[in-house]
C-alpha cells in the first residue's frame, strides 16, 4: 500500500516510527468535525429554543425586547412559540457550522500534538492514556478565528443592511473593545481585540484542564 | 497486511480521547465565571455620567440570573452563576462528546465482530 506520509522529525527518539499516514490523519479529522458538528449543532439548538422558552415564559411586560435582535442575522426567529423552533432550527445549523470550524481549524496542528504525544510518551505503549491534554494554543486559535470572524460576519451584515446607524446595541461592544463600531475598520479593530482576548482565555482554560487531568490521570 | 506505526497509533489516541467531565466543568467554569465578573468589571470601573444607569443592558442578564446586577455585588454573583452555568455547559459537550465517540466506537467494534464472523 502506498503511504503518503508525514515525517516528523524526532531528535530525541529516532528509533521510534513517527510517520502518520495521511489518510488516516483526514478520515480522524473528517468524523471528528462531523462528530463536532453534531454535538455543538445539539447544544446551539436547545441553547436557543430554551432562551426562547424561558423569556417567553418568565411573565415579563415585553418578552423578547432584545432577543428578538437575533432576528436580523437569522431571518424569521423572534421571541414566540412557533419563533422558538425557528430558533432551534437556526441555533443547530450555525452549532454545526461553528463546530466544524472550529475543529477544522483546530486540527491544523493536529501533527504537532501527535509529535508532543510522542514525545511526551516515549516508554511506550505502556504510557496509554485514554485522556490527552487539549492543546490551548490550537484551541485558542480555533475559537478566536471563530468569534473574530463572526464579529466581523454580523458586524458588517448590520452596515450591508444599512442599519449600522441604528445599531445601537451593537455599539455597546466599545465598553468592552475600544475602537469597535459598526463598520469595516470597526469590525476589523474589534476582531483583532476579541481574537487576543479568546485566545488568552483559551490558553487560561487549557492550563486549568490540562492540571487537573495531569492529577487526576498521573 | 502493514502494521500500524507509532505516530498514528498516537493519532488515534488523540482523536478518539475522552474528554475529562470533571476538569471540563471545572474549566470552563472557571473561565465563564472570570469572564462574566470581568465584563461587570469593566462596566464599573469606566462608570456612566451622573443619574444615568451603569450597565443597563448587560443587566438584562437578571432576566435569566435572578439577582444579578451590574454593581460589585453583582459582579461577584455574576461569578458564582458563571461558574454554575459553565460547568454545566463544560460537563454537557464532555459528556455529550465523550457519549457520540463512545457509540462510534462500540459500533465499529460491533462490525468489525460481524465482518469476522462472515469470513470465518
Amino acid at each position: 500500500m502506498d503511504r503518503n506520509v508525514y515525517q516528523i522529525d524526532v531528535k530525541d527518539n529516532p528509533a521510534a516510527e513517527t510517520e502518520v499516514d495521511e489518510r488516516l490523519l483526514r478520515t480522524v479529522i473528517r468524523f471528528n468535525t462531523l462528530l463536532t458538528a453534531i454535538v455543538m449543532g445539539f447544544l446551539g439548538g436547545a441553547g436557543l429554543f430554551f432562551m426562547t422558552l424561558l423569556s417567553l415564559n418568565r411573565g415579563l411586560p415585553n418578552p423578547g425586547h432584545y432577543m428578538n435582535l437575533l432576528g436580523v442575522f437569522m431571518p424569521g426567529y423572534e421571541v414566540s412559540p412557533t419563533g422558538a423552533w425557528i430558533g432551534l432550527l437556526w441555533g443547530s445549523v450555525t452549532g454545526a457550522i461553528c463546530g466544524a470550524v472550529l475543529y477544522r481549524i483546530y486540527a491544523r496542528n493536529l501533527r504537532l500534538h501527535v509529535k508532543d504525544f510522542i514525545l511526551r510518551n516515549n516508554s511506550g505503549d505502556a504510557s496509554y492514556h485514554l485522556i490527552v491534554p487539549i492543546g490551548g494554543s490550537s484551541l485558542g486559535l480555533a475559537l478566536g478565528t471563530l468569534t473574530a470572524g463572526s464579529l466581523i460576519v454580523t458586524t458588517n451584515w448590520l452596515v450591508f443592511r444599512g442599519t449600522a446607524e441604528e445599531s445601537v446595541h451593537a455599539r455597546l461592544l466599545e465598553n468592552f473593545l475600544p475602537g469597535y463600531s459598526v463598520s469595516l475598520p470597526g469590525s476589523l479593530i474589534g476582531a483583532i481585540q476579541l481574537f487576543v482576548f479568546v485566545y488568552l482565555s483559551c490558553l487560561l482554560w487549557s492550563w486549568i484542564y490540562n492540571g487537573i487531568i495531569s492529577v487526576r490521570h498521573r | 497486511m502493514n502494521s500500524i506505526s507509532r505516530a498514528d497509533k498516537a493519532l488515534l489516541k488523540i482523536a478518539f480521547c475522552r474528554i475529562d467531565v470533571t476538569a471540563m466543568a471545572t474549566a470552563t467554569g472557571a473561565v465563564v465565571g472570570l469572564l462574566l465578573f470581568l465584563a461587570t468589571a469593566v462596566l464599573l470601573i469606566k462608570g456612566a455620567s451622573p443619574g444615568v444607569e451603569v450597565g443597563p443592558h448587560l443587566e438584562m442578564l437578571g432576566i435569566y440570573l435572578p439577582g444579578y446586577t451590574v454593581t460589585w455585588w453583582g459582579a461577584l454573583l455574576g461569578a458564582v452563576y458563571g461558574m454554575l452555568l459553565g460547568a454545566a455547559a463544560g460537563a454537557i459537550i464532555a459528556g455529550m462528546w465523550n457519549f457520540t465517540h463512545y457509540l462510534y466506537m462500540t459500533a465499529m467494534v460491533i462490525r468489525a465482530s460481524w465482518m469476522r464472523m462472515m469470513v470465518d
